[in-house]
């Protein structure tokens, strides 16, 4: 028995006990005030997730309006609104694109799985700056209620963009409001990131040097340096944008030698680095789900960490690709072409690398790692697409086409969001300390997938045959397409509701999670399920943490654990079971 | 009430979850975020001037960029630039007095700079009278619109670092800060003087672009 406890001295701090994170204290306050990076990251977890099934239904209803040409489901609405049909499905695709972007998908990964995380991937006991970290949480709440009240004050018309003069001239009364509500938002995303940023430097325990980091860590890094970095011109220029639809001039109002082109360099200046906000932190998840599942170690490790990094420096400097049609000179959307071509590289570095890492591997379909496969299809469809749309003359046909839609939805859903589902997956067992059903997962996934294709594959062709954005009327020869968009997103959202099923569930009627369900060797799994309160008892022990050779199943932990009897090196010299 | 506040759970269990090993440390980790905070605003800014610059490079042909009946900026802000410069001046004596374990002449350095730091902003709120005076408004042209949303932004900060350098002010008085801890000081030095090279930059555009 002592021989078999020096060999694996983690297995003794590995059970989960009854006082847990959840449990530590209870009520509302102790949630409420808590400065636990762990609850925070619930907290944000379940506003992310509500207000990805309100962005959903706006979805669904611009998707049923396509079914057919001519107002179908809209008339009703625009009756009871006292309104026109084409402005209240403007505000539908508006609220759609709004909510997903600002209030879903730029916090899902790092505000809402990278607090849980970071910091017990670091073996740290929280973020740097705790109290910020709460603050944030409440200007993501301020900015969530903004997006309400300016629903209440007649919502809004303008895109998810925000373009002038659209914005300073709507007659919409929630245009206000919503820009406030995502100026606010922008300052929840930059000191989240600079909270991550300063743990990161300042918090990795010793012997976790930056090239010891989780790919997931990498990611979030770069993540935060574009929030940092990015989001404050974002602030500025919408700050600009309320001030000048409250006195009726500004610099960006050509009636007095303001400049609308302006606004949208400044907009793109933020939101082209935002997509990679969205974006990077998606390919750190699936590093690790790829190497996690396929029990191998990762494929060029400093190639992937680098190409986050190379990813975010690019991010800066191809924000014109956004503006080809909008009067740019040819130098320009000629330079602004060529950069875009080049975002390509780091991409495909990620992309190769991961492949390479499947080749050879020990491959569990588990319900994450079938998302990170998806991943890696719909990222290769959504990023090769890309390339058409860099080109110059391509983009000036499927400008403001469904092309650009379907582009769009291949990356930031396809991508970002379906890697955050399969990272919602993954830690499932660790943040909530239950294991889901893997037959269900691995159903609903099918239908995700099938559905998410059926939707979006088929509005490439739509788009290429010249239907436009933003319309809810066409004409009659695209409506077979249509009407098989639509129902591609009927099976999605079935898929989806079935997850929230059996995810919640789980909650009631789960197994008992081990602390290391998949056979992961980052130290988030060497941390019970859920963590303690202060996540670890000792301070946990750094190794490469893609070696997956000394990670073997245990019948008796019903799960995972790190054997360091199998590592040859140290198999001469055991670690001594005292002290643990 | 302690009761009911039992029974509801109503009271936080007071864990601040300090991550660090030491408050030199602690120390290090919150410069560091400051300075990326400091980052943060210095783009802010930077963006700011930058697009006063795009559209002052091309004002309205019919009316140019200053029309003619609207003088320029009132010379008042040269007193306050100077009164900004002060009080970052006396903040740094404040620094090297807590530094040298003078803790009384570093509270009242901190007060100083409280003091010209508030005069500051009643000066320029005199300098948007005489240009209101003046007949400028914030929707009379984009030279006026530009001045009070530019010098605005830059108010609104100075107002954001009184705050926290009342509470500065206020732990001196207490004799919170000694020679080895003073992080609050320092956080609060490194934002005010960062806002006054923002202002000369500011002051400087504004001024050269009023021409």
């Amino acid at each position: 028995m002592t021989t078999l406890e020096a060999h694996k001295p983690e297995t003794l701090d590995i059970h989960a006990s009854s006082d847990n994170y959840l449990t530590h204290s209870k009520g509302f306050i102790s949630w409420a005030c808590t400065l636990d990076h762990k609850r925070i990251g619930v907290m944000y977890l379940v506003g992310v997730l509500g207000a990805f099934f309100v962005g959903g239904i706006f979805a669904i209803l611009v998707r049923t309006e396509l079914l057919a040409p001519g107002p179908t489901i809209v008339g009703p609405f625009a009756k009871w609104m006292g309104m026109d049909p084409a402005d209240v499905y403007n505000q539908w695709f508006t609220l759609h694109g709004a909510i997903m972007v600002f209030l879903v998908i730029i916090p899902s990964i790092p505000a809402a799985l990278g607090n849980f995380i970071l910091p017990v991937m670091l073996g740290a006991k929280d973020v740097a700056f705790p109290k910020l970290n709460l603050f944030s949480f409440y200007l993501w709440v301020i900015g969530a209620l903004m997006a309400v009240l300016s629903l209440l004050m007649g919502g809004f018309d303008t895109g998810w963009t925000f373009y002038t003069p659209y914005s300073t001239t709507s007659p919409a009364g929630g245009v206000i409001p919503i820009v406030a509500g995502a100026f606010i938002l922008g300052f929840s995303s930059i000191f989240t990131g600079m909270n991550f940023i300063v743990t990161i430097h300042k918090l990795r325990p010793p012997g976790m040097t930056w090239f010891k980091m989780p790919l997931f860590l990498w990611a979030i890094y770069s993540t935060a340096i574009i929030q940092v970095l990015a989001t404050p011109v974002l602030a500025i220029t919408l700050l600009l944008l309320i001030i000048e639809r409250t006195v009726n001039i500004g610099i960006f109002n050509p009636s007095m030698g303001g400049d609308p082109v302006l606004y949208q360099h400044f907009f793109w200046f933020y939101s082209h680095p935002a997509v990679y906000i969205m974006i990077v932190p998606a390919m750190g998840i699936v590093s690790e789900l790829i190497s996690v599942h396929s029990h191998r170690h990762i494929f060029g490790y400093r190639f992937i960490a680098f190409s986050s990094v190379a990813i975010a420096m690019f991010s800066f400097i191809v924000w014109g690709h956004h503006m080809f049609t909008s009067g740019q000179s040819a130098l320009m959307n000629t330079i602004f072409s060529a950069i875009s071509f080049s975002v390509g590289i780091p991409s495909a570095v990620k992309v190769f690398n991961w492949t390479i890492t499947l080749y050879k591997g020990n491959i569990s379909l588990n319900t994450p790692m079938l998302y990170g496969l998806a991943f890696l299809f719909l990222f290769t469809i959504g990023g090769l697409t890309g390339l058409h749309l860099a080109t110059l003359s391509v983009d000036v046909h499927l400008h403001d086409t469904y092309f650009v839609v379907a582009h769009f939805h291949y990356v930031m859903m396809g991508s970002a969001l379906i890697a955050m589902i399969g990272g919602l997956h993954h830690w499932w067992p660790k943040i909530t300390g239950r294991m889901y059903n893997e037959n269900w997962g691995r159903f609903a996934w099918v239908l995700v997938f099938v559905g998410f294709n059926v939707t979006f594959f088929t509005q490439f062709m739509l788009g290429s045959q010249g239907m436009p954005r933003r319309y809810y009327d066409y004409l009659p020869e695209f409506q077979t397409y249509h009407v098989i968009s639509t129902v591609g997103s009927y099976i999605m959202s079935v898929g989806f509701f079935i997850t929230a099923g059996y995810l919640l569930a789980s909650l009631v009627n789960g197994k008992r999670a081990p602390a290391n369900p998949w056979g992961g060797r980052s130290l988030e799994w060497q941390c019970p399920s859920p963590p303690p309160h202060d996540n670890f008892k000792t301070p946990p022990r750094v190794g490469d943490c893609y070696d997956f050779s000394i990670v073997r199943w245990s019948d008796e932990e019903n799960g995972y654990v790190v054997d360091r009897s199998l590592d040859p090196s140290l198999r001469e010299n055991p670690t001594p079971a005292k002290g643990h | 009430m302690g009761r009911l506040s039992r029974i509801l759970h109503l009271e936080w269990d007071g864990d601040t979850r300090d991550a660090f090993s030491d408050s030199h440390a602690r120390f290090q980790a919150g410069r560091m975020g400051m300075w990326l905070f400091l980052i943060t605003l210095g783009i802010l800014f930077a963006s700011t001037i930058f697009a006063f610059v795009v559209v002052r490079l091309q004002p309205d042909p019919a009316t140019g960029w200053r029309p003619t009946d609207e003088p320029g900026i009132p010379g008042i802000l040269l007193i306050s630039t100077a009164v900004l410069l002060a009080s970052s001046w006396t903040l740094t004596r404040a620094s090297a007095a807590i530094v040298g374990d003078q803790r009384r002449q570093g509270r009242q350095w901190i007060e100083r700079s409280l003091i010209l730091g508030s005069l500051f902003l009643v000066l320029q709120a005199v300098g948007w009278i005489d240009m209101w005076r003046a007949g400028v408004y914030i929707d009379s042209s984009l030279y006026g619109w530009t001045f009070y949303v530019l010098t605005g932004l830059h108010a609104v900060h100075v107002l954001g670092g009184l705050i926290p350098m009342g509470v500065v002010a206020a732990r001196a008085r207490r004799g919170t800060y000694s020679r080895l801890s003073h992080s609050g000081l320092t956080y609060c030095s490194m934002y005010w003087h960062f806002l006054a090279g923002v202002w000369i930059v500011l002051y400087l555009t504004l001024w050269l672009g009023s021409m």
